[in-house]
Order: C-alpha cells, then sequence, then structure tokens
C-alpha cells in the first residue's frame, strides 16, 4: 500500500502533508516551498501551469488562469482553458494531482489515499464535490475532514484535564468558528459556525474598489474596467493588504495602468493601515456575531473558553486578532502555524483511520439543520410548507434520527418526503437535497396514517433518507445527493480523471493510471454499489 | 436509564467526572469512523446521561419556553397562502404534506 496524506485544498493556498514516525510534515517542492498557490492557468503555448507559475501570469492573463476555484465548489459553473470547459471540481483536481505529485517525488512512493479539508461550514454539495475533485486526482478520499476540526488535532496538551478551545479560521474565501473540547487525546467538537463566502478575497476586492477611487481621485478618470487593468488592481490590492500586517502603512505603485492618448498614467498612492481596517471591519464583524452563535449552541459563555486559536492566513491582520481578544476579554488568543496546522491535522486523521500508530479520537459535529417540509403547527395555525427539523445543527455524527408524521388531508395516498438543509422556519428558503415520494397509501381520513421518516447521517456527510408507512410497512429510501449539482457518475469521473492527467503530459513518477487498468476495476465496484 | 448506564459500563449514580471519563473510554474502543453502530449507541447514551436530572437540578425549575415564530415571517406567509388561492386547499396540502 502506498503512502497516506492530509491535503488542506485551500482558497489561495494548498498544501500536503504526510506522517513520518506518527508525527505530521508538510511536503515541500523541490525548491522548499510547502505553499502551494491555488491558480490554474494555460500559458499562451497551451502548457498546463498550477501554483507559482499560474500565480505570476495571473495579472498579464486573468483569462488563462483560474483562482479562488474553491468558492465555486458545488455550484454548476465552469470556466474555459485552452479548448476545454473545466468544471470547478476539475479545477480542483488539477491541484490536487499537482500536490500527488510532489508527495509521490518527494516521498519516492505511490501515494493514493488522502484526507481532504473543507470548511466546516461548507454544505452537502461542496463536500460532494470536494470528494469527487479528490477521486478525479487519483486519490481514494478517506475523509472529507473539517478545517478547524484538523486544527484542533495538531493541539498537544500536556495536562490530562479538559481543555475548551475556540478555533476561528479565517482563510483566503471562508470563515469558520469551532467550539472544541480537548481531553487528552480525545478530540470533541461542541460546535461549530461560520460563513462560505468571507475571507481574504473578500479584503483583496474592497481594497481594490479603494485602490480604483484614488486613482479616479489622482487622474480624474475612470480606471478601465477589463479583466487585464482590474486583475493587475486586485493582485497589487492583494500585496498592499499583505504589506499591511506588518506595516502601518505602504505604498502600492503600479506604473502604465492606464494610456490615455500618449500619456501613460501610473498609480502611485501611500495605504494607511487604518484605511484598510476601516474597509474590513463591517465584514469582521460578521466573525464576530459567529463565535457569539457558536458559543450559544454549546451552550457556553465566553468564559467557559480557555484559549482562542487563530488559523488561516488571513489572521496575521492585526485587526483580527485585536477584535478576537476583544471579544474574549479574558482568554489567551495565540497563533498557531496558520497556513500549516490544517493539513498537518489532516495527515494526522489520515493516520488515525489508515491505522497507523496515531492515538487520536475525533467526535465531530454537522453545523447544518437537516429535516423535511412539513404542514406544521403555528401561531397562524396549521401552515403546509414549514421546515421541520429531524437532524438539529451541530449534531455529532454519524447520527440517525426518526420523526413520526401523519397524513394532512382525508384520503390522502401519496406523500413527498422533500429534504433540506438549513435554519429557516421555511422550508423552500433552505437547500433543497432531494425529494421523493411514497404511494399508494389506503386512503384513510386525515392524521390517520402515520409515516416514519428516518434520517441516516454518516461521518463523511452523506444523508440517506428512509420513509416507512407505518400501517403496511410500504418504504421508499434515498440517499441524498444535491439536486442541483448532480453528482458525477463513475464514468464521467474515469473521463475527467483521463482528461486531467493528459494535462500533466509526461507520465509522472508512480502514475496510477499507468499501472495496468487499476482505475478500471475501482470503477465496476463503484458500480456494483450503485 | 439502566440501558445507558449499562452501555457505558456504569452504575446508577456515576458522577459526571465518570460518565464522561467512561465515554471517552468507550470511543477509543468504538471510534465513529469504524464502528458506526456502536458509536451511535455510546452517543445516545451519553447524552441521556449528561442531561439526567441530578440531584442538585431543580426538578420543578420552569422548562424554557420554545422559540417563537416571528409574527412579521408568519404575516408573509399568510399573505404568500392568500396569494396562491387559486390552488385549492387539497393541491396545497398534498404539494407539501
Amino acid at each position: 500500500m502506498g503512502q497516506i496524506v492530509g491535503i488542506d485544498l485551500g482558497t489561495t493556498n494548498s498544501i500536503i502533508a504526510a506522517l513520518e514516525d506518527g508525527q505530521p510534515w508538510v511536503i515541500p517542492d523541490e525548491d522548499g516551498t510547502v505553499l502551494l498557490p491555488s491558480y490554474v492557468g494555460m500559458s499562451d503555448s497551451g502548457q498546463l501551469l498550477v501554483g507559482q507559475s499560474a500565480w505570476r501570469q495571473y495579472a498579464a492573463a486573468p483569462d488563462r488562469t483560474v483562482k479562488s476555484i474553491k468558492r465555486q465548489m458545488g455550484t454548476d459553473f465552469t470556466v474555459t482553458l485552452g479548448d476545454r470547459t473545466y468544471r470547478p471540481q476539475e479545477i480542483s483536481a488539477i491541484i490536487l494531482r499537482s500536490l500527488k505529485q510532489r508527495a509521490e517525488a518527494m516521498l519516492e512512493d505511490e501515494v493514493t489515499q488522502a484526507v481532504i479539508t473543507v470548511p466546516a461550514y461548507f454544505t452537502d454539495a461542496q463536500r460532494q464535490a470536494t470528494k469527487e475533485a479528490g477521486e478525479i486526482a487519483g486519490f481514494e478520499v478517506l475523509q472529507i475532514l473539517n478545517e478547524p476540526t484538523a486544527a484542533a488535532l495538531v493541539f498537544d496538551l500536556d495536562s490530562e484535564d479538559s481543555e475548551t478551545v475556540l478555533v476561528y479560521d479565517l482563510g483566503g474565501g471562508t470563515f469558520d468558528v469551532s467550539i472544541v473540547e480537548i481531553t487528552g487525546d480525545v478530540t470533541e467538537v461542541l460546535a461549530s459556525h461560520g460563513n462560505n463566502r468571507l475571507g481574504g478575497d473578500d479584503f483583496d476586492r474592497q481594497l481594490q474598489r479603494y485602490l480604483t477611487d484614488r486613482f479616479r481621485q489622482l487622474h480624474d478618470t475612470e480606471v478601465p474596467n477589463d479583466a487585464a487593468t482590474q486583475a493587475r488592481l486586485l493582485q497589487a490590492a492583494e500585496q498592499a493588504k499583505i504589506a499591511l500586517s506588518e506595516h502601518a502603512f505602504t505604498t502600492v505603485r503600479e506604473p502604465f495602468l492606464v494610456s490615455q492618448g500618449e500619456t501613460a498614467l501610473h498609480l502611485e498612492t501611500d495605504v494607511a493601515r487604518e484605511d484598510f481596517e476601516n474597509l474590513i471591519k463591517p465584514l469582521l464583524k460578521e466573525t464576530l456575531d459567529a463565535i457569539d452563535r457558536a458559543l450559544s449552541d454549546a451552550d457556553m459563555t465566553p468564559d467557559d473558553i480557555d484559549r482562542a486559536i487563530l488559523v488561516g492566513g488571513s489572521t496575521r491582520i492585526p485587526l483580527v486578532q485585536n477584535l478576537v481578544e476583544g471579544h474574549l476579554p479574558d482568554t489567551p488568543v495565540s497563533s498557531f502555524e496558520p497556513d500549516l496546522c490544517v493539513g498537518m491535522g489532516a495527515a494526522l486523521q489520515a493516520g488515525v483511520l489508515s491505522g497507523a500508530a496515531v492515538d487520536s479520537i475525533l467526535v465531530d459535529v454537522s453545523p447544518h439543520s437537516l429535516g423535511i417540509a412539513a404542514m406544521m403547527d403555528t401561531a397562524l395555525g396549521p401552515m403546509p410548507g414549514m421546515f421541520s427539523t429531524i437532524i438539529p445543527r451541530n449534531s455529532v455524527i454519524p447520527t440517525s434520527q426518526s420523526q413520526i408524521y401523519s397524513t394532512a388531508a382525508d384520503g390522502q395516498q401519496i406523500v413527498e418526503i422533500e429534504v433540506f438543509q438549513g435554519e429557516n422556519p421555511v422550508a423552500k428558503e433552505n437547500v433543497p437535497l432531494g425529494a421523493f415520494r411514497i404511494e399508494g397509501i389506503p386512503p384513510k381520513p386525515a392524521g390517520v396514517v402515520q409515516v416514519e421518516v428516518h434520517f441516516d447521517f454518516d461521518i463523511n456527510g452523506i444523508l440517506t433518507v428512509t420513509a416507512t408507512e407505518k400501517g403496511k410497512g410500504q418504504q421508499q429510501s434515498l440517499v441524498v445527493n444535491d439536486t442541483k449539482t448532480e453528482r458525477l457518475s463513475s464514468h464521467e469521473l474515469r473521463q475527467s480523471r483521463d482528461a486531467i492527467a493528459s494535462l500533466f503530459g509526461a507520465l509522472p513518477l508512480f502514475d496510477a493510471e499507468g499501472d495496468d487498468g487499476e482505475w478500471e476495476d475501482v470503477d465496476v465496484e463503484a458500480e456494483d454499489q450503485e | 436509564m439502566q440501558d445507558h448506564y449499562d452501555r457505558l459500563g456504569l452504575s446508577p449514580g456515576a458522577t459526571p467526572a465518570e460518565i464522561k471519563a467512561a465515554y471517552h473510554a468507550k470511543l477509543k474502543e468504538f471510534p465513529a469512523h469504524s464502528h458506526p453502530q456502536d458509536f451511535k449507541a455510546i452517543r445516545a447514551a451519553y447524552e441521556a446521561l449528561r442531561k439526567a436530572p441530578r440531584a442538585e437540578d431543580d426538578f420543578f425549575a420552569e422548562v424554557p419556553v420554545q422559540a417563537e415564530l416571528d409574527p412579521a415571517l408568519l404575516d408573509q406567509l399568510q399573505q404568500r397562502a392568500i396569494a396562491a388561492v387559486d390552488v385549492t386547499l387539497e393541491d396545497l396540502i398534498r404539494l407539501t404534506f
């Protein structure tokens, strides 16, 4: 069996980590760099670019470069590179495959199994897309693990006493807060909350808009809205943001940004840290609200938190640390390997799952409520289409829960079970996960026929719904996949895998497709199970 | 209740610390990823015992009131329901169960 790895597939940067003697270490590329920028591009000669090289061409060729694809995971977004369009999971697969190659070159061994992390607040569809990305890249995905949970696995506590830790994870595109209780080698998540669209990318965009305004003030002319100019500004904004974590002021210089007739217009302006902080403060305020929500879900107050740990590149911004400290006044706030600890935790969990000698027990939760649409009693009488929760948010997974419903109309012969994920009391306002019907129910007065709806939610967030009519025992079940972005069939997965593999050109070291149709076998097995 | 104690290998009267220690010991024996069914049973037993009323708890304490629905939201819903009068009530019920 090959090596097992943990992967942090980030919005801005990705890393891959392996275990050595039970300790995780992050695998660098041949230049010694550990962070792989999550950029994929095509050079003008049609050569695939991944990481640093794609990042470098972004400002010059934004139309041939893809960034922040993580934000599109689980949607039907597509992007065209060269002569092919790619789904988000395929772009992610290119990043994963590049990491796989790096690890195989460094470990001089085949790397086949991986734990891949996702934001705790990712929905079912986003998790599914991430798992598919791993499969397209040629991995067997052992588990989709929550990022703040992975980070918590890395903390070594000396004492045997329980410690309650708040993990604040603000990355390039997503935010999570998890409250975790660590007792010896047991890591138990008590509650998670977050926002799948909040991170460093949003700060860059705020600063980009600010620079656009400055340019207008300086030259009394608009910055053209073409992709290349905007990409330059966006990258300048990102650089300025990073500089402002170290310095109180920074100077943005973008020469020849615009040509006006014979003259070229440059952008040269100072940005103060305070200006930047004012731009992002409203966004950061949301993260503090999320802390309160997680605390209340865990039935805790800030006093119950022994310490807070900052994870994710965006926590380098001094204002982030200040705001968290101000919000949790008596709690020590520290930062620990903000770029690396998620990947290291994923490697540890991969070790646990593969039976390596890692003593670590993980209990995690699902941050979203799951339920069905039903007629429910409200202050205005019975209302159809209300959201009836079956698995409340922050339930420990895996879990099984049942609820009994009864028919709403006299002679009702069909019951439709519509499954949703979310927190809105109106079912349709939540994320639809799928629907199915039970037909041929014997006609009886309303309320007489009972239907038991059973939800089974596994450790990877796969939900199986079974509905049983109690009288005749008719049963229907559904394994939920997102209805809008249908799961790829195994045939499609293989096509993607071959297409992505061919992009990597010459057969790399230990290429999985290289050894005599191993993948065909895997596919046949998968189809048999379905 | 006795079932829950048996599941964690405890006897009634176990302290919260003992309940937690027994729960952790069982987790090591039956991790979620390899023994999902055992894990669920252990977790259910732990949750039941953890929430069980203890001597020091006030037995007559008021149960927290269920969260109220937002009246504005209900108004909206009612409007929507009225707007949909061309659908018969039975259709509506059948559509939404």
